[in-house]
Order: C-alpha cells, then structure tokens, then sequence
C-alpha cells in the first residue's frame, strides 16, 4: 500500500518531467490550446461563479454575530474580504475545477486510450503527448487562475450583499474598505498558488486518463481518481503555500 | 504468389524490387509473457498478406511493432528502406506518413466530425494545406468507401460498419505505400464484412498498395489474400496460399480451416 504510493509518486513526477521537456520544444499546438482554455473558461465560469457567489454571502451573514459581540462590525468587509481573497475564493475554484475539468480530462483521455486514439494520433505524424496533455496543463494553468481571480471578485460581491442584509453598508464604503485591507500581502500570494492548483489539476487529469487501464471500467477509474488525488494535492499545495507566506511574512 | 509489376511512381525507393517490409527474429515479450519469439516476415510490393493466429496470439502486437507503436525486444524490422526501432521521431513520422494504419477498434475521435477525423493526418503531416485540397481529397475518399453523405456526422453517430469505412477512408487519404488492417471485418455481418474485403481489393488495385492484414475471418481471408501467414507460438508457423494452407496437414494449421 505504502509501497505503491511511493510508486506512483514516483509515475507522477516522471510524467511531470516529461512535461517541462516537451512543453517549450515546437511543434506548439497553439490552436489546441486556445480550444482548451475556451473550453475550461466554458465550462466552469458559471459554477464557480455561483459557488463563489453564496461562499461571500454566507461568509458575511455567518462572521455578522461574532463581530457584533465584540461591538466590531464595522470590521465585517474588512474580515470577510481578507478570508474570502485569501483563501476561500481560490480553494473553491480549484476544488471546483478539480471536479469538473479534472475528471473530464481523466475521462476524456482515458477513453481515448482505451480506444487507442492517443495510438492514432502518434500514428498520424502527432505527439500525443504534446497535443494532449501539454495543452491541457498548460491551459488548466492559465485559466484556474483567471477563474480564481473572478470568484474573488463575485464572492466579494456576495460579501456586500451579506453585509447589506442586516445591517448597512454602502457600495463605496464596503469597496473602500476592501481595498484597504487587501494588501500586495495578501492579494499576490493567492493568485500565484492557483497557477499551482491549476498545474496540478491538469497534470494529474491527463496522468490519470494517459495511463488508463484497458476497458471502459479503467475510464472510470481514471476519472474517479483523477478527482480525488487533485483535490487532495490543491489542499497540499494550500498547506505549503500558507507555510512559505509565513516564512516570507506575508500572513 | 508472383508479385505484381508495378509501374514506378515518385514515391517508391531503393528497394523497390523486394519486400517493403521485412521482419527478421522480431521478440517481445510483455514480462513473463512471451508473446513473439523469433517472428520472420516478408511482404512484397503489392501484395496482400494476411497473418493468420489464434486470440491473444500477438498479431496486434506484430503489426503495432512494425509500425513502432510498440518498442521490440530484440530483432530487426525494415519499412520501406527504414530500420524502424532505430528511427528518431522525425524520421518515425515520415515513415508513417506512408504506412497506414487501420486500427482494431477504429480509433476515430469522438470529439470530432468524420470530417475533421478523416482531415486530421493531412494536416498533420503537413501535406496538403489549402482549404479547396483538403476538401477534396476527403470527399474523393469518403466517396470511394460509399459514404460521401457521412461528412457532417460524428463518429457516434455512425453504425460499426460505416465507423470501419471511416477508419478505412481515415487510413487512405494519405495514398499510402503500405497499409496495416488490424481484424477488417470483425464484428460486422457477413454482409457488410464482404463488402469490406471486397473494398480492400479495390483500393490494393487502385493505389497499388501493399498490405499486411490481420483476420481470422477465413471469408476475409479468402477473397483478399495472396498469400497466408500463420501466425503460432509467436513464430511464423506457415506460409503458402489459402488453397495451400487449407490442404495442410499439419494439425496446428488445418484447426484453423475446420
Ligand atoms: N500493452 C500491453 N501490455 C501487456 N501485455 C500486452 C499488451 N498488449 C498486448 N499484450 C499481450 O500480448 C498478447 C498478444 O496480444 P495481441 O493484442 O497482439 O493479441 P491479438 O493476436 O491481436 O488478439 P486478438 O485477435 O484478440 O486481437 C496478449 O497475451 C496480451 O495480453
Ligand atoms: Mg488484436
């Protein structure tokens, strides 16, 4: 059991290798990576913007109360955007994204080599490798964070709408005490960890559905997995991210 | 069989009088598995082999190593004038670009149209690159398998039987030297099985091909080979005609013509 976590650990990092060694040689597949960011961009807007949505409103309604008890609740847009910037926005996306867009690239280039398409595509003057799972990765890299930046954003609002419930707030109070609060300190470090969870998502996708077992129940597999060790490495990622912005002072 | 007499296009090379393929002592083994042990094999200029061979007996495996999908173990394989285990990747392409191959299981992608499917090797051996020629030759090819009307369609869309021609038409828009058909006509009814045989002999008449063809289809067998390989213990067990083999007494041979 240990012995084959290590194992693949192991698989995973070769395949990650394999990754920085093709990426940046042509041939570039440039109008297939433009479709997987459209198509990313596509999928998950829409739910990772009512996601993000509610998360802000909930967040506000929820910090209300214990605010009050302290008599701080002119702090509440200060409180909420530091934790909905920081954290919760882009560790919603990426869970998100892990779901929707890490399975369906399990499942998608699991059932393409089940079917012996990635087998076709090398036989037709193609590096599926490179067509592939360069783009994805490359793709999920650049727009997990795109993402994260727009939940932050719809979250925020959901925080104005929150705060506007009980008590009132003014849009351009509650913006401008956004704006103070957030600090280079905590706006820039959680942008530069969704490129991580972007990477991961997309590296452990197409790992998963390029080493496919034969049959549709490995198609299965691979998706199923693929959801499960993404989502687990954007919390490890997470973990190491808050550990360095300690070391660096940031926090 | 005599080989036919080909008229000399562009495209052929040195070793034109000969085989176009030769495998000489090919292994593989996948662990434990030891699945060609020593395979020897010849196909001449525009002939039309079948190998013959039990499930699970490696023919895929065979025709994937030719092709070098497949790393062998040990032994040596001539494409066309090319060593295909000792080929870079540039060279592998170029070499590929006149093999075609169909594969077991169509192996269409689903994600596209059977356009955009049968387009796809084109471009990517950077062959043709207008727009009018490109269309063109999809359509001349797609009308030689009888399915000009499917250009729109996706794969999904499509009966197993028109897949194949799709797969087939796929394989043919690069007017290949040689094409690999890996098991034609199973799954299809006998009908429609013919039909495909009947269209592998066209197309070997048409664009003087040569093909390597896998099938334990003896109808198949029958109508497109001119010569039979049996395939057993990961060796070339036999070869000779249908007419030859199916008299053979040997008991390994006759099981597969009872
Ligand atoms: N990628 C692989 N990894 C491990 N073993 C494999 C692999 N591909 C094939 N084999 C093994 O090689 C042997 C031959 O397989 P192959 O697919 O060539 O059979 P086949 O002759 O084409 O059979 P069929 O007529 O059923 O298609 C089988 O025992 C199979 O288990
Ligand atoms: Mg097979």
């Amino acid at each position: 059991m240990i012995k084959n976590i290590f194992i693949e650990i192991g698989l995973i990092s070769r395949f990650t290798g394999r990754f920085f060694r093709e990426a940046f040689k042509p041939r570039f597949e440039f109008s297939e990576f433009l479709r997987q960011c459209y198509y990313i961009g596509n999928k998950s807007l829409p739910l990772v913007a009512i996601t993000a949505f509610i998360m802000g409103l909930v967040i506000t309604i929820q910090s209300r109360p214990t605010l009050v008890e302290f008599g701080a609740q002119a702090w509440l847009p200060k409180m909420v955007s530091v934790s909905l910037v920081r954290e919760i926005a882009p560790v919603i996306t990426a869970l998100i994204c892990a779901g929707k867009i890490g399975s369906g690239i399990g499942a998608e280039l699991g059932s393409m080599k089940v079917t012996e398409q990635i087998d076709a595509m090398d036989v037709s003057g193609t590096n599926p490798y490179k067509f592939l799972v360069v783009t994805r990765v490359m793709s999920t890299t650049l727009m997990i964070p795109i993402l994260a930046i727009l939940a932050d954003a719809v979250s925020l609002y959901g925080g104005y709408l929150g705060a506007n419930i009980r008590g009132v707030v003014s849009w351009d109070l509650y913006w401008n005490q956004v704006f103070d609060t957030l600090v280079f300190g905590d706006v820039v470090p959680s942008i530069i960890k969704t490129f991580f969870f972007g990477f991961a998502i997309g590296i452990i996708g197409c790992y998963k559905g390029f080493n496919s077992n034969k049959g549709t129940e490995g198609v299965g597999q691979s998706a199923n997995s693929a959801v499960v060790v993404s989502s687990l490495l954007v919390f490890i990622i997470d973990l190491l991210a808050v550990q360095i912005t300690d070391i660096l002072n940031l926090n | 069989m005599n080989p036919q007499t080909t008229k000399s296009t562009t495209t052929i090379d040195a070793t034109d009088t000969s085989a176009v393929i030769q495998v000489r002592d090919l292994h593989k083994a996948f662990g434990d598995n030891q699945v060609l042990n020593g395979f020897n094999f010849d196909l001449k200029r525009g002939e039309n082999v079948v190998v013959l061979g039990k499930s699970g007996s490696g023919k895929s495996v065979l025709i994937k190593c030719i092709i070098g999908l497949m790393q062998v173990d040990k032994g040596m394989i001539n494409v066309l004038g090319n060593e295909v285990p000792k080929l870079n990747t540039t060279d592998l392409d170029k070499m590929r670009a006149k093999v075609g191959f169909l594969f077991q299981s169509n192996a269409l992608y689903d994600s596209m149209t059977v356009h955009e499917n049968l387009e796809f090797p084109l471009r990517r051996h950077w062959i043709k690159t207008s727009k009018e020629e490109v269309n063109d030759l999809v359509m001349e090819v797609l009308t030689n398998v009888g399915l000009p009307h499917t250009v729109d369609m996706m794969p999904s869309e499509l009966s197993g039987g028109m897949r194949k021609r799709i797969a087939l038409a796929r394989t043919l828009i690069l007017k290949p030297d040689i094409i690999l058909y890996d098991e034609p006509t199973t799954g299809l009814d006998p009908i429609t099985g013919k039909e495909i045989s009947n269209l592998m002999v066209d197309i070997q008449k048409k664009y003087n091909t040569s093909s390597v063809i896998i099938s334990h289809d003896l109808n198949c067998v029958k109508i497109v080979a001119n010569r039979v390989v049996m395939l057993i213990d990961g060796i070339c067990y036999a070869t000779g005609t249908y007419e030859e083999l199916e008299k053979s007494t040997d008991k390994k041979v006759k099981q597969f013509f009872e």
